[in-house]
């Protein structure tokens, strides 16, 4: 209770929790506010919102439920942006790891490779992935991680290298722990507070990025997304805007949500270091 | 037969651009159940000589015998495994143990590593250790950092004899506590020391502490041997000059005690 409260002590961060809450209640409830298939006809085509209280949000071009879809896109955005901020962390705390701690030659190799997939710019690294292996939720999801994972790597190096110099390393080492025991039990759980602190961040860019690959096409086509909403509103922007912009609204209103919540998080846990 | 044998060791460091030698052709040795002291000013090797014998960093020269075996040439798992004849106990009890642990883990880390007890077996292991080391066995579910500085620093000796070692190196071990808690620990080395066999490196800046520990005396001088023998003789007759300003910087009550 303590810590939530600590937690919420920014009006900020009260927001981004509340958007978050909002958005996390939405993607669990989709199958229960909106059983069977969001893509399914549900009513005359392009119906304006508030007019017909059983289809809030009207329908899209095909006559498909907007809300509906709306909420269901809620799903697929939330559940690609954390599967893929969490792979491409678990990645980039390993990967730095493994770099900081083991030094010379496997530092060098795995920090040349951070460097490479660092220079390619990310969304054309996510684009030509998907383009290649062919889009589905999992390719999606690896397409982003593998995308994202260098910046976290970069942070975990520079603090295992700092960690690694510390008595306690030098204790495990004396007690004949294996290295790559000492890498992983002892220096990765004390390397990942800044780690973790860019999730907010990686999460926010992961779902913009799924946003993207629909929008393009790329998206896993059995699913409804909000990029792909918004490219099907584009083809009828000037008749039915409302189609592009509610769910790029939504998808506004879910990364600022992630970014401040994000950022709450972390303030509150360094306002507890500094007390500590 | 010594316990450790270390000749013409040798570590350099660059300073300033320049290389120097912050061990310069040392040799010693150590014999069973014998506390050999390490003593000198700030800088002048002690840690680096703890540091090389331990291989927690390499010579550029030199040969390290322990237990009658090459030291320098072990590696791998043979290296890990002779490790646990060999352990350490740090200055600072509280940057010697992961932050995140508890006591319990910090014991179970050695027995774990050396396969010393089966899995169930080992809190009652554990508890052991603790009582040995004159601690409560309920200590064992606290966290590292809710326990006071000479509880660490004894819990620092469990881990270090959990594996029946023949050697500890002392580095400053008992420099950072208070005047009270330093008498019991170093009680508690020597009661150690008789029971188990157990030989130490101590190292220390301090002769006042080397006097009522130590069998013999090194005194280092800018990483070499300045002078050494039996430590009350050395403590009551320095000849070298650095000798004579550590005898200096003890406190006279110290110096005159008999
Ligand atoms: N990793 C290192 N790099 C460069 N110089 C070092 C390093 N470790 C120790 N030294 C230097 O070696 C000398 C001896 O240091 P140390 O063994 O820590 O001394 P002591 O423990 O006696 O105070 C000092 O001059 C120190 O600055
Ligand atoms: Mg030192």
């Amino acid at each position: 209770m303590k810590r939530l409260r600590r937690l919420l002590h920014t009006p900020e961060a009260i927001a981004g929790a509340l958007i978050l809450a909002l958005l996390i209640a939405m993607a669990l409830a989709a199958p229960l506010l909106f059983p069977g298939d969001p893509q399914a006809i549900a009513g005359p085509a392009l119906l304006p919102p508030f007019r017909d209280w059983s289809l809030p949000l009207g329908t899209d071009r095909l006559g498909r439920d907007v809300l509906a879809e709306l909420v269901h896109g809620a799903r697929t955005s939330l559940a690609v942006g954390l599967a893929a901020a969490a792979a491409a962390l678990l990645i980039g705390a390993v990967v730095g790891t493994l770099a900081g701690f083991a030094g010379g030659l496997i530092d060098e190799v795995l920090m040349r490779m951070t460097d490479a997939f660092q220079t390619v710019p990310s969304f054309l690294l996510a684009l030509a992935f998907v383009s290649i292996v062919g889009p589905s939720l999992g390719v999606v999801v690896a397409a982003i991680a593998i995308s994202a994972w260098t910046g976290p790597a970069r942070v975990a190096r520079a603090e295992v290298l700092s960690i690694r110099e510390r008595d306690y390393v030098a204790g495990a080492r004396v007690i004949g722990m294996h290295p790559l025991g000492i890498a992983f039990r002892e220096v990765l759980p004390n390397a990942l507070p800044p780690v973790l602190a860019l999730s907010s961040v990686i999460v926010a860019a992961a779902i913009l990025t799924e946003a993207a690959l629909s929008f393009l096409g790329l998206g896993d086509p059995n699913r409804v997304t909000w990029g792909s909403m918004i490219a099907e509103g584009r083809t009828v922007l000037r008749t039915a805007p409302f189609l592009s912009i509610v769910p790029g609204v939504a998808l506004v209103l879910t990364v600022l949500g992630v970014y401040l919540a994000g950022e709450g998080v972390v303030e509150s846990t360094a306002v507890r270091r500094s007390l500590s | 037969m010594s316990v450790l044998a270390v000749s013409n060791l040798t570590k350099r460091y660059h300073r300033g651009g320049k290389p120097f030698a912050a061990v310069d052709d040392v040799s010693f040795e150590i014999g069973p159940a014998e506390t050999l002291a390490l003593a000198g000013p700030s800088g002048s090797g002690k840690s680096t000589i703890a540091r090389l014998v331990l291989r927690l960093i390499e010579p550029d020269a030199g040969r390290i015998d322990f237990e009658d075996a090459d030291f320098l040439t072990m590696s791998g798992a043979a290296l890990r495994a002779r490790r646990a004849r060999l352990q350490m106990v740090f200055q600072d009890p509280l940057a010697a143990f992961n932050p995140r642990a508890t006591v319990a883990r910090v014991l179970n880390d050695p027995l774990r590593v050396h396969g010393i007890a089966p899995r169930a077996d080992r809190p009652r292991r554990i508890a052991a250790l603790l009582e040995r080391v004159g601690l409560d066995a309920g200590l064992a579910q606290r966290a590292i950092h809710e326990i006071s500085g000479g509880q660490r620093q004894r819990v620092a000796i469990a881990r270090a004899i959990a594996t029946r070692p023949s050697l500890i190196v002392l580095d400053e071990a008992v420099s950072a506590l208070d005047v009270s808690v330093r008498g019991q620990i170093l009680e508690l080395l020597l009661d150690l020391q008789r029971q188990e066999r157990i030989a130490y490196l101590f190292i220390s800046h301090d002769l006042g502490v080397i006097r009522a520990v130590a069998h013999r005396i090194f005194i280092l001088d800018a990483g070499r041997i300045a002078e050494s023998g039996d430590a009350r003789a050395v403590i009551a007759y320095p000849q070298s000059s650095v000798g004579k300003a550590l005898v200096a910087a003890m406190p006279k009550l110290v110096r005159d005690r008999p």
